[in-house]
Order: C-alpha cells, then structure tokens, then sequence
C-alpha cells in the first residue's frame, strides 16, 4: 500500500518536474549553435575546482563558507533521501551493508547539524545584513527555499529520532536523533504513539523533498542542476576575444538580436543558471555609478522575458532597455566573479550589435564612430596627424613601414592624439631611444585597434579598421609589438588572431621591466614614495599582466600600497566598451572618482599610478572633479621611470 | 522622381591650422577631408523623401582626397546609386563654388533630376554661393536655407528658415534647387558592416567636359583667430561670481 503510494506521488512529481523544466529549456532548442564541447578535460578539471573546492564562491567569505557547509551536507543527506525512497519504493532496499546504520549515520547526524547552522546563516543574511547586492532578488522564493530545506532536514531528523522513540534505546550512530528520541520520550511518545509518529515524519520527509523538487524549475535554485553544466560549458577561448556575430550557414547578413533564437543556446543557458546572488551587481561599475545597467538584472530580465509572457516584447529596447546596454564599459569583473560561469558582456556586445546595425546610437557615440569611419580615429583628427607627436622628440622615430625593427610600437589613439597622453608617449619614446631598443612606429598608416569599437558593437567597422592594421603591419618587419595602450594590446594579442593575424604583444611595463633588468636604464634609488596602482581592465582581468607593473613599480624603490580592488578585482576606470565617447552625465558618481576616493582612503599614498593612456586622462579628470589634486596626483609608469632616471 | 544630391569634402578645421607661408590659405599638410555637415543633411533629407515616395537618389562629387569613401558613406545610407566627377588636383586652381559650379551644373543635364539637394553652405563656401550659382547655370529655381522639403508633382514645397524662428513656406516649379540647412531628422548612422560589404565596389565615373568657372575675388590674407585674453576668469564663490556675471551683462546691455 505504502509502496504503491509513494510510486504514484513520485512519479506524478517527476512528471511535473520534468513539465516544468522542460517548458524553461524549450527555448534552447531552437537557438543558435555554439560549439562548447571541445577540451572536454580541460572543462571537467575546472568544473570540479569551481564546485568542489568552491574557489569563485569563496571569494566572498560569508557566503561562500554558508554555501560550503549547505552543499557539502546536501550531499552527504543525499544518502538518506535514497534511503527514505529506496527502502519504500524496493521493499528490502537498504544502505546498511555499506555502513548506512553506522559511519554513513553518523554522517548524516554530523551534516544535518552542519546544515541547519548553514541555513541559519543563509537566513540572517539574507533577512538581516542584507547585502546591497541582494537588492532585485526575489527575497521570496530565497526564503521559502530556506523553509522547505529546514523542513526536509528537521523531518528527517524526527523521523529518526521517532524511530529510536519506539524502543527507547539510544542509537550511538545517530547521537543527535537519540536526543531528540529522549526528549520525545519525556513528553510520553513511545511504543506505539512512537510508530504513529514515524509513520509521519516520514511522509513528512518524503513529500517536502517532493514539493522542493516540483518549485525548483521555477525557482533561482534550478542552480542546483544547471550550475555544473553552466560551468562545463564554460567559455575558453581567449578572455579578450569577443565571440563573432552567430551566423546559421545559409544566412547573408546576420539578423542581430529580434528574437530568443538569435541568441546562442548558451546564452539561454545562462539566465536559467543565475543564482541571483548580485555577485555581478556589487562588482559592477555601472551600477555603482548609478546607471539602471545591474548585470544581475539583465540576466533576470531576460530569463524573465524568454520563459514569461514579455515574448511579445522587442528584446533590444524592450525586455532589455538601450540605456542599460550603453551603460556597459566591458570591464569582465561581472563574469569574472560570477561562480556560475555566466557570460554577460558577449551578450550585451551582441545586443548592441542590433542597435548599431540599426542606426540607433547614443549620439555622442555615434559622432565618434563616424569619426573612425572616415579618419579611423574617434578625435576626428586627420589621419596624417597621428604622428604629430613626434614633434619636439630629441631623434625622429623609425618609420617601421620602410625599415625592419625589432619592436614594432603600435601607438593607439589617445597615445597619440590626447595632449596630456602626448607627453607620456614622448617619454616613451625617449626611454627606448636611451636604452637603445630598434624600434619603429607605422606613422599615419596606424588605424584604432578597433577593440572598443567592436565592443561598441560596430562589427563591420571592427573588421575594416583591423584588416587595414593587418594589412599596414604584413608589409611591414619586425620581431613583436609594444604598446602602451591595453585596449590596442588586447586587440592585437587577443582579437586580431581571429581574423588570421598573430603576433607576439608585449605591454611597455614588461619592456621597460625588461630594459631596467638587462640594465639598459639604470633607475637611481632613493627617492621612493607611497603609491598605489590601478590595474587596468584589459591588461589585467582580460590579459593577465598583473605582475609586470608592480615589478616595475618596485624595481624604481616605490612602496606599493594595494588598493582593496587590485588584480583581478580591480574596478574599472568607466571609459571602457566605447564609454569613454558616451554621455556620462547621467553618473551618479563618476567610476574614476569612486576610484579615486578609494585610494585617498588607503592614507598617505601620493601617487596614483596608471599604466594606460585612457586612464592618465580619466583619472587626471577624476582628481580635479574632486578637488583633490593637493593629496594625490596621477603618475604614468613612463613618468615614474623617467623621474627616477633623472 | 529623381534626386541628385552634391556631395563635397571640406577641411576638418576643428583645430590645429596652420596657414601656407603666403597666408592666403589653411595649410592642407596636416588637414583631413572630410563630408560637409550641411551636404549631409541635404543626403538625409534625399534619402527620408526617397523613404517616404520611392524616389531615386544620386549622389555625385567631385573626386578628391577620399570621395570615394563619401561616395561609399552615401550608398551605405540609402543612395540607389553614386557618380564620381573625376577631377586631377593639378588641374584645378580653385576649387570654389563659382570655379566648380560649371562642372556640376553638367553633371546635372546629364543625370537630368526633378531635384537638386546640396547643402546651403560649406567651409569654403560660406555665403552659400553654389545653389544659386547653379540655379544661374541651368535656369532652375532655387531657395536656400531650408529645413522641409515636399515633393508634389511638377512641384515642390519647402520651408525657408529666417532669423528669429520665422520661416517662409515656398512653392517651386520642378526641376529645382534647394540649399538644406537641416533635414527633417539629424543625419542616420550607417554601421560599419554596411561599408565592409561596399568595400570592393567601384563607383562608376562620370566624366564631364566643363572649364572651371573664374574666380572673381581671391583672398590676400588670411588670419587665424586670436584667442588671447577672449576668456576672462571670474573668482569667487558662487554668489559673487553670480553678481560679476549680472553687472558684466548690465554692462553689455543684455538686461
Ligand atoms: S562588464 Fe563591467 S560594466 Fe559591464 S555589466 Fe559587467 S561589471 Fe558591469
Ligand atoms: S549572473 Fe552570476 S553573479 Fe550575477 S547574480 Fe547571476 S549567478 Fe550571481
């Protein structure tokens, strides 16, 4: 009778289940393709680091050891819930001959402690220190989870501790359910009340497991299934290349983003993996500056849209507003953080892509772009005055389109246009002139990288300007590129082997480390300062060239004093993805000046050293926006060689 | 219904000229070319009427340092097709509305349009000097500094902007001229995957036997602006900036 009992429930629950998963995942089926299966072992050793040693998680201590202590013990009380199923389901079924009444029970006595205290924790974050990154989850569906979960563990407890009621003999497997069992016993429940109330628990147990897994489709626990897969499906190509536009083979011109089919099935993936847990949120540049972009919210939103009625929506401009795709500056510490592997800013580029081919720009951008189309620079300079920089340098540089050099310097546009970058680039110039380095520069025939504009969302004017590169750069000899600018060294090291082109990128914190090692420049020691130094997005989180400035800074005698955001927790400066030629008058505050603030808090720290051309002019903004150009100035690792050369 | 649009490429002077050593002219060195702003509008309004009636519109320019990409730039935009007025640079002493005027003015019988759309002025051309001159050239009607364009048939209506917000609203017999100053709606962005797929395209010629008109003034000097001592920098707080600023315009005789 039990048996057949339990059959129905359980299979009726796994039909629902199954219902209602399967509604979620249906969109998937009709969208793009995308291969996610290459480096399969590669895949499954990074899956297993995220989950089982939980690296991402733990990077926020509090919750990540919660979550340790809820998924380690929903593990280990996975055997009971077999145990609870199998013995009912397969009379005669039972975990005692691998130690289910003896190590396997202690376990889960151990464990289901451990999971209460977890939950408990879960609960007092969530209702009491309430993070801000929480703000925009469903605090509902996070708490009723909460109550199913405490439900399943304290009904099973019960359900031992009923079981040792009947006879009254304590079970030295189970020291926690004995308790329970000798309380039960001093308000009279023994012998047959006991049985009775087993016979409770354990229908108790079995139908809140039941109901857990019948909400679970539609609830940010659905993680529970999707978080290993999301992971293994991970992106691994390089971190700085952008996915191409998804095109189906027999499509001409790509349609941009009008429907959930012209996403890839990963990118469907994604939303139904979101935890909500707002990680992405209180990383988020963004947001922070008060823009309506919370990448949390995005994905939600598109969840939303593709599994609630909002199908009848446009996506671009209507599920997903264009100010929230604008306000994006690219910086990765979204995806960079998210511990399930989620892939925020291939979407965005992707939805800006539609915006673009649809001529519907954020006017100062599109001044911009239409600048790069006809000078191939957003100054809207003629193109023969890149060079002028030059003028004022003690030699005249090589023209690496006439004459092989060893270090082909690629310039970037605001190394070469900016007037306050202009300097830093002629002390560039002059430190490898001094140190002897062959090097040249390719003078007008240098175009924009492209990488911002890609990330603007402009493809076509992406390929124009990186084939003109790569056309100028394969008429031209030389052993590797420098540069000083990420955003054209990302490009070049990370995009443009893409289209066909590769090339060995070195960053000028790595030249000039290597000059002052193989003593080409001999820095004097002595006049050291306190400074901090900021990592800039798209040499650090996208290229991994973290140590190169600090050795740099180190090596010339200056004390570095890390700011809280370093490495790959760095904070973008805001000009990233092509902000830097949008409107941000609508900032609360400033990125750079939150920036700024961050590093006056650190103390007596005089320099703010910057490793970027586009951030020497950001941040040079950021301090005189907070007049505090008395306490801390901005100084470029080219300035600090130079000084300390002097 | 055809439209011919006039595109033309002035100097970038946003900043840093020079002049030539004689100083009667910018030093074209270091300057770009690039789309007159006001030519661009008159490219957007042709292509909102080509929207809204099915017109035909030609762009057409006369060849120099980078027309072809304008020419491209327009085709990209909504032009159903281009024609480039080949043109050596050592053959031309003046490029000015007057000297070029005769060459346009050929290429307009040639493509015979119901409508010509140039804009109402450019850099080099700051009186607006070329509609009427082709008005001159072909006998057509023409207005200028206008904002709305409507085509009839046989006729067109446009709306002439005044000073003060005023504007007139006038009829012309077709085949006309119009000098846009502004289209109904700000200049589209095309993106770059529209030009990536011009990119092997070739514009056809159009080859015009015309002599160049003669220019009746040329210029003897020319000067950069003196920005010295233009800005004065009041201090204080705000209050007294507020009241430096109330007597400087009392001053003036602004209030
Ligand atoms: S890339 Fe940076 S700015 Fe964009 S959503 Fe992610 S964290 Fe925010
Ligand atoms: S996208 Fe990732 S980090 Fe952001 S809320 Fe979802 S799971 Fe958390």
């Amino acid at each position: 009778m039990q048996t057949l009992l339990l059959w129905i429930v359980t299979l009726a629950t796994l039909v629902v289940f199954a219902w209602r998963f399967g509604t979620r995942l249906q969109p998937l089926f009709s969208a793009r393709p995308v291969n996610r299966l290459d480096r399969p072992g590669e895949r499954f050793s990074g899956m297993l680091g995220d989950i089982g040693l939980h690296r991402r998680m733990l990077r926020f201590t509090y919750s990540g050891v919660l979550h340790a202590m809820i998924f380690s013990s929903f593990l280990v009380l996975f055997t009971a819930i077999i145990e609870s199923f199998g013995s009912v389901l397969f009379p005669g079924f039972t975990l005692a001959p691998v130690g289910g009444e003896t190590w396997i029970a202690i376990l889960q006595e151990t464990f289901a402690l451990l999971i209460l205290v977890g939950l408990g924790m879960a609960a007092y974050q969530r209702l009491i220190r309430k993070p801000a990154r929480f703000e925009g989850s469903r605090k509902g569906d996070a708490i009723l989870i909460y109550v199913l979960a405490t439900g399943i563990v304290a009904s099973m407890l019960l359900e031992f501790a009923s079981a040792i009621a009947i006879t009254g003999t304590p079970n030295p497997y189970r020291p926690v359910s004995s308790l329970l069992a000798a309380l039960l016993g001093q308000v009279g429940v023994d012998g047959h009340a006991a049985e009775t109330l087993h016979m409770s628990f354990y229908w108790a147990h079995v139908l809140i497991i039941l109901g857990f897994l019948a909400y679970i489709p539609g609830s940010k626990h659905r993680h529970m299934f999707l978080a290993a897969p999301n992971i293994f499906l991970r992106p691994l190509h390089p971190k700085g290349q952008l996915p191409a536009v998804p095109t189906l083979e027999d499509e001409k011109t790509p349609s941009g983003i009008q429907s959930f089919s012209d996403f890839t099935w990963k990118d469907l993936l994604d939303p139904l993996t979101c935890t909500e847990c707002g990680r992405c949120q209180s990383v988020c540049p963004a947001y922070a500056a008060g823009t309506p972009l919370s990448p949390k919210k995005l994905i939600m939103d598109l969840r939303d849209g593709m599994s609630t009625g909002e199908a009848h929506l446009p996506i671009v401009g209507g599920v997903i507003s264009e100010d929230v795709l604008w306000s994006c500056t690219t910086c990765r510490a979204c995806m960079e953080v998210c511990p399930v592997h989620i892939e925020h800013v291939p979407k965005i580029v992707e939805m800006r892509r539609t915006m673009v081919e649809a001529g519907t720009l954020e006017p100062m951008l599109q001044d911009a772009l239409t600048s790069f189309q006809s000078q191939g620079n957003s100054f809207g300079k003629p193109a023969k005055q890149r060079a002028r920089w030059i003028k004022g340098l003690s030699f005249k540089p090589v023209d690496a389109r006439n004459q092989p050099v060893d270090v082909l310097w690629f310039v970037g546009d605001f190394a070469s246009f900016d007037a306050r970058a202009q300097e830093l680039t002629r002390m560039v110039a002059e430190l490898l002139h001094q140190a002897g380095v062959d090097f040249g520069i390719l003078y007008d025939g240098e175009r924009n990288s492209g990488n911002d504009v890609r990330r603007a969302g402009d493809e076509g004017l992406f390929e124009l300007l990186a084939q003109q590169n790569i056309d100028t750069l394969a008429g031209c000899e030389f052993n590797r590129i420098m540069t000083t600018d990420p955003h054209s060294l990302n490009a070049l090291k990370s995009e443009y082997p893409a289209l066909g082109a590769d090339y060995d990128v070195v960053h000028y914190s790595e030249l000039l480390l290597d000059l002052i090692s193989a003593g080409k420049l001999t820095p004097k020691q002595g006049a050291a300062a306190q400074v901090t130094y900021h990592d800039p997005c798209y040499l650090g989180r996208y290229n991994g060239g973290f140590d190169a400035p600090r050795d740099l800074i180190a090596a010339l005698g200056h004390d570095l004093r890390e700011m809280p955001r370093n490495r790959k927790n760095s904070f973008c400066c805001g000009a990233g993805g092509g902000r830097i030629w949008m409107d941000d008058s609508a900032f609360h505050e400033r990125p750079s000046e939150n920036r700024i603030k961050e590093a006056l808090a650190l103390g007596d720290v005089s320099y703010f050293v910057v490793s970027c051309p586009k951030d020497v002019v950001m941040y040079t903004a950021a301090i005189q926006n907070l007049g505090v150009e008395d306490r801390i100035s901005v100084r470029d690792l080219a300035e600090l060689v130079t000084e300390s050369l002097e | 219904m055809k439209i011919t649009v006039i595109l033309r490429l002035e100097p970038v002077l946003t900043e840093e000229l020079e002049l030539t050593n004689d100083a009667r002219d910018v030093d074209r060195e270091w300057i770009g070319l690039d789309m007159n702003q006001f030519d661009d509008q008159a490219l957007e309004q042709a292509i909102l009427i080509k929207e809204q009636t099915g017109a035909e519109v030609v762009a057409i320019a006369i060849e120099d340092e980078g027309t072809d990409r304008m020419l491209k730039t327009a085709l990209a935009r909504g032009a159903d097709t281009a024609r480039l007025i080949p043109m050596d640079e050592y053959d031309v002493e003046s490029r000015s509305s007057r000297a070029m005027a005769p060459i346009y003015a050929m290429a307009i019988r040639e493509l015979e349009p119901d409508m010509v759309l140039v804009g109402v002025l450019s850099n080099a051309d700051i009186y607006g000097e070329l509609a009427p001159y082709l008005a001159a050239h072909l006998g057509w009607p023409q207005a200028s500094a206008i904002s709305q364009v409507t085509l009839g048939t046989g006729q067109v209506t446009l709306r002439q902007e005044y000073a003060g917000g005023r504007s007139a609203r006038l009829a012309l017999q077709l085949p006309a001229i119009a000098g846009l100053q502004t289209a109904a709606q700000p200049p589209r962005y095309v993106a770059g995957s529209k030009l990536r797929d011009l990119l092997k395209v070739q514009i056809p010629e159009l080859n015009i036997e015309a002599v160049p008109g003669a220019d009746l003034a040329e210029a003897t000097t020319l000067a950069l602006p003196d920005m010295s001592g233009a800005a004065e920098m009041i201090d204080g707080d705000a209050q007294e900036i507020a009241n430096a600023i109330h007597a400087l315009l009392e001053e003036k005789g602004f209030v």
